[in-house]
């Protein structure tokens, strides 16, 4: 009696599946690992929210497909002037906003200063040099800077330089936020938290025939295994973060295509150079040389990462690949130990709890340095606190990833080398070279191409050869994609190319 | 009718409880490392614009004084501004309690239908197959962990048969009933157990009792007497227990809600708390804490309704 009733209503319950139709053709639903939580693009730096402002947003200038130079954008073309500090742009013709609005001068103008002086700009002080913007008519922008900036155009790519509507944004500025307006190929038609956000094809977007899906969902499915199961159901058309363990077997499914695009990602471990006795550059290198990077890549990412010889990612702009690396030798690194009077180093290693990957390499190190008789005592964190404690310098080593946000080395130079600026102390590391610093300066401003190409070569030597952190691996986006889903790419910047991509 | 006074003052003293929740919160969530500013800029934003954000949500007063604003925004109905998310905490709430509230109630639902039903059998087949088979059950549905069933669910019925939808909330009201009979089953599976013993062992106590001796010696039919009799008087503890049950699921649903990608409070309380918005994490805390006493107000009135000799 009771049993028949269980099969009475998995019956029903199988009579319910039938309900919902299919998803409507065109659009892409993509589950993604993490929400977004507010989508300014001065205010935010996180890739759940840049992903999905990538979009909807456009700039003057954009990075090209595989991220190797500057395109135009908005901007249809531009003039730089001898000295290198006035930029004109011209502003293609006929331009306008998702919701229909014309796109001026005035809003470029608008959009650069508010990224510049915005109190709360993340990126502003990339934006320091502008000096002055003037729009002698509604399609032409002059921006001037205090100084040649070598890598000033590639700055204007960012996400964060997206040109925004100065009405909307001057108006009722909950509005906007909550529902962003921009000028790029989707516009952001519902944003449910905690669930989607769903975007609709921008009919005023300025590419011909672009995009070519009717919309995209971006869906929030916090568990690794959940999203893969939505993925070979065919629930979502695509997936982001294939887990490393999962890879070969959707890969095996012919419904389903895995995409390793190369990326900018770069995994390291952050050493604490105020802490004795890592201040000491011959310490530093006998952690390098104790290190076997070959079985950690192997263990952490199934062999789909390669080894790090640089801080800047493989195939990056003046990546040079042979940048020397340390080869795993444990003889030289307690030999390194002994020279710089070093006993029963105890290292203080600080991990973000809840990521499988780092809290693998921080067992794998323990392991690894303890053969040459160092003792690593693993204090997990979880994420709030994590970044708190390293920037505060509360620890010796942290395992730690950085992903370009513009092609142009300078950025991220800056960012983790430069020990002159007070505020980042080299990604609180506390690496302080001072030639390394003049470097950075220097690169800046150089025009030359091969010059300051030579100049990074030797940011890279110099900084490996301190052993500023100690470089893991690069490693590949992963993302997968049912096969009747065309060109899913991401970029290595991490953009999402979806104007481009076609479902059937 | 005089039984049921305390129902006037009852809301009353839920006043002093709420106070003491809202203190207790307050001071444990600033109290544990980290800033909700540095997740919310990310790791590259400078220290000087992180001052910036801290003054303009008034993070740098003193804990008195936040204290104190937060009093006075809560009188006035409102519960201040998620850091994180960046409008009205009560907005964000909003969106997530109805998911929540939905899979509560079904799987509460089917919890009680699932123990109901277990538990007859049970007790009407003392010691005999069907009795072990339940046993069984029990055993295994405490023992399974919420994320590992769920994951089987969805491989089994919803990969394999493609019976039900492998995660989200669906829309419209048969949307909801579809996307979350997973979930609200992997709820099920592992509550019903504790209530199904419970309510075995009740009714098996009850058949004992002298006065079904008595009116079974009078004649009365064991069905009768079962379902009339038996049944009613075996309700009270079932009810207490599911109202600590439902009390415990009001917080505990997280891991179902991650498993399965229901936009739900369970998630948000995690999520608040890991980005520390402490303005969220206040508002979501207040909101459990008085689903917990309404719950429990509910309880005690069913209680009251079930047992003439209950007088509170």
């Amino acid at each position: 009696m009771k049993m028949k009733s269980v099969i009475g209503g998995l019956a029903l319950a199988g009579f319910l599946a039938l309900g919902p139709a299919m998803a409507g053709e065109g659009v892409l639903k993509i589950g993604r690992d993490q929400d977004s939580v507010f989508m300014d693009p001065i205010l935010v730096s996180q890739n759940a929210d840049v992903w999905v402002m990538n979009n909807i947003n456009a700039q003057l200038v954009r990075n090209t497909r595989e991220a190797t130079g500057i395109e135009p954008d908005l901007a249809e073309s531009w003039r730089i002037s001898d000295d290198g500090k006035t930029y004109t742009f011209s502003l293609r013709e006929g331009l306008t906003f998702s919701d229909g609005s014309p796109l001026k001068a005035s809003d470029v103008k608008f959009s650069l200063e508010r990224l510049r002086d915005g109190e709360e700009s993340v990126f502003g002080s990339m934006f320091g040099v502008i000096t002055d913007i003037q729009v002698p008519d509604d399609r032409t922008v002059v921006i001037e800077l205090s100084e040649a900036t070598t890598p000033f155009l590639s700055f204007l790519a960012l996400f964060a330089a997206a040109i925004l509507p100065e009405a909307a944004v001057t108006g009722d500025y909950d509005a906007f936020s909550q529902k962003p307006i921009g000028a790029g190929a989707f516009r952001l038609v519902d944003w449910r938290r905690g669930d989607r956000i769903i975007l609709e094809e921008n009919e005023h977007y300025w590419e011909a025939d672009l995009p070519k899906l009717a919309g995209v969902e971006w869906i929030y499915v916090p568990n690794d295994n959940t999203r893969v199961l939505q993925l070979q159901a065919g629930e979502v058309d695509a997936m982001i973060f294939v887990p490393f363990n999962r890879i070969a077997e959707l890969d095996s499914d012919p419904d389903i295509n895995v995409h390793l695009d190369p990326s900018s990602r770069m995994d390291h471990v952050l050493i604490n150079h105020s802490h004795e006795p890592f201040d000491d550059v011959r310490v530093r290198k006998a952690l390098a040389k104790a290190i076997d990077l070959d079985s950690i890549i192997e263990a952490v990412t199934f062999g789909y990462g390669t080894p790090a010889n640089s801080y800047i990612p493989a195939g990056g702009m003046f990546y040079n690949a042979d940048n020397p690396s340390y080869e795993h030798n444990l003889e030289e690194a307690k030999a390194l130990l002994a020279e710089a009077g070093v006993e029963d180093l105890t290292i203080e290693f600080v991990v973000q709890a809840g990521d499988a990957n780092y809290e693998q390499v921080a067992v794998l190190l323990q392991s690894q340095l303890a053969e040459a008789g160092i003792t690593v005592n693993i204090t997990k964190q979880e994420t709030g606190q994590v970044w708190d404690t390293i920037v505060e310098g509360d620890y010796d080593l942290s395992p730690n990833y950085w992903t370009n946000d513009v092609i142009d080395p300078d950025q991220k130079t800056g960012f983790v080398l430069d020990g002159s600026d007070e505020d980042v102390l080299s990604y609180y590391t506390r690496y302080n070279n001072p030639e390394v610093n003049a470097l950075i300066a220097a690169a800046r401003v150089e025009t030359d191409e091969e010059k300051r190409k030579a100049m990074y070569y030797d940011l890279q030597r110099i900084a490996q050869e301190d052993v500023n952190w100690l470089g893991l691996y690069y490693s590949p986006f992963r993302n997968a994609s049912r096969s009747n889903v065309g060109d899913f790419f991401q970029n290595p910047m991490g953009r999402f190319m979806l104007e481009t991509t076609t479902k059937q | 009718m005089g039984r049921f006074k305390f129902v006037l003052y009852r809301p009353l003293q839920t006043i002093p409880v709420l106070i003491g929740v809202s203190i207790i919160t307050f001071v444990l969530v600033r109290s544990i490392p980290g800033d909700p500013v540095r997740v919310l800029l990310g790791p590259r934003a400078k220290p000087s614009i992180i001052a910036a954000v801290r003054e303009q949500y008034g993070l740098d007063e003193p804990l008195v004084v936040q204290y104190f604003y937060f009093i006075y925004n809560l009188l006035h109905g409102e519960m201040g501004r998620s850091i994180i998310y960046r409008v009205p905490v009560l907005d964000v709430i909003a969106e997530r309690l109805v998911p929540t509230l939905f899979l509560l109630s079904y799987a509460l639902l089917l919890t009680v239908a699932l123990a109901l039903a277990l538990a007859i059998v049970a007790a009407r087949n003392q010691r005999r197959l069907p009795d072990h088979l339940v046993r069984m059950f029990c055993t295994a549905g405490l023992g399974l962990p919420a994320f590992w069933l769920g994951i089987v669910l969805i491989m089994v019925f919803s990969v394999g048969l493609g019976w039900f939808p492998v995660s989200g909330y669906g829309d419209g009201f048969w949307g909801h009933l579809h996307h979350l009979f997973l979930p609200a089953l992997t709820i099920a599976v592992a509550l019903a157990p504790v209530l199904t013993r419970n309510l075995r062992a009740t009714l098996i106590d009850q058949m004992e009792a002298g006065y079904v001796q008595t009116a079974r010696a009078r004649g009365m039919s064991e069905r009768a007497l079962f379902y009339r009799h038996v049944l009613p008087n075996s309700l009270v503890p079932t009810v207490n227990l599911l109202g600590v049950a439902f009390s415990w699921l009001i917080g505990g649903t997280v891991v179902v809600e991650t498993v399965f990608s229901i936009p739900g409070m369970g998630q948000l309380m995690v999520s608040s708390i890991f980005s520390r918005d402490y303005l969220l994490v206040q508002g979501v805390t207040l909101v459990f804490a008085l689903g917990i006493i309404l719950t429990n107000f509910i309880v005690d009135v069913v209680n009251v309704a079930l047992d003439p000799r209950i007088d509170p």
